[in-house]
């Protein structure tokens, strides 16, 4: 499996032109609504913060399509839906990225209960061969309790990765007073032959806004 | 339940989310996520294994008393 993740990402490194645009975001307003929506529920229906970093994904890829497909042929080919890649660490050492296929109509429980299925059988190599390829776009994160931020490589023919950072406390500005909030980094990595930084930026709003506004995801 | 029956549900749980640790050898007092190579969608699997050997539901706010073996075992032992 390394062997198979290293050629892709030399290829990737080698013919991908990079380029990243970060915001770190309050997640004061996502996060106590998480708390609030899960206080009565049981575990199994319990939402969990990465979940809320593929909604955002989601909205944002809805929203700026150019960031949604792949580069082919010269050429980019924006995506009809998302097919929503994520990146997990398989036990034992390595990467799949299996997808979430046509995932812009699934609200947070939906995608949470995808994403429980997805990822507890990636965990232990038990994906079919169908789930691993396709996506057209791919959120990477490396935990809760991770790093700042993740600096991510895209897998082509993908255009962009999402890096999700870890959830940090950091001191934080609002309306002229200086208070702790709990935050993110996302880190977007872009093809530059397939979008420009503004692009990417619009992007980046999007998803801010999705975090800001919780119940409407 | 006793501290042997809380070590033992928890270790049937965490053999199931990561077969190929051996919790026995897991320091009890190292951070049992890192430890045992759980992320966040195992923990809450952990969570409802747990919850429903001991039958009782293990809320969020109780998610701290999971951190090490030691403390979960107690915590099980004074739920359960």
């Amino acid at each position: 499996m390394r062997a198979a993740i290293a050629n892709l990402m030399a290829r990737s490194n080698a013919e991908i032109p990079h380029y990243y645009v970060t915001q770190t975001m309050d997640l004061g307003p996502a996060l106590a609504w998480l708390r609030a929506h899960n206080a009565d529920l049981p575990a199994r229906q319990r939402l969990i913060p990465s979940v809320l970093f593929l909604r955002a994904t989601v909205l944002a890829a809805l929203e700026v399509p150019d960031l949604n497909g792949h580069w082919v042929d010269g050429a980019r080919r924006t995506a009809q839906r998302v097919d929503l890649g994520v990146a997990v660490a398989t036990r034992g050492g390595g990467l799949v990225t299996p997808a979430i296929p046509d995932a812009g109509g699934l609200k947070v429980d939906d995608l949470m209960a995808r994403l429980a299925d997805l990822v507890s059988r990636a965990r232990r190599g038990n994906l079919k061969q169908a789930e691993m390829a396709g996506a057209s776009i791919t959120v990477s994160a490396l935990g809760e309790n991770g790093p700042d931020a993740l600096y991510g490589v895209i897998f082509p023919p993908q255009v962009a990765l999402v890096g999700v950072g870890g959830i940090v406390e950091r001191p934080w500005a609002v309306d002229g007073m200086l208070t702790v909030r709990p935050t993110v980094t996302i880190a977007l990595a872009a093809d530059h032959r397939a979008s420009d930084g503004r692009t990417a930026s619009a992007f980046l709003a999007v998803f801010a806004h999705a975090l800001e506004h919780p119940e409407e995801l | 339940m006793n501290t042997d029956r809380a070590r033992e549900v928890l270790f049937d749980a965490l053999g199931q989310l990561a077969p190929e640790v051996d919790p026995a050898e897991i320091d009890p007092t190292a951070v049992l996520r890192d430890a045992a190579d759980l992320d966040s969608v195992d923990f809450l699997e952990l969570v409802a294994q747990l919850s429903e050997a001991i039958g009782v539901d293990i809320r969020e706010d109780d998610y701290p008393q999971l951190d090490t073996i030691d403390s979960a075992v107690a915590f099980l032992a004074a739920r359960g």
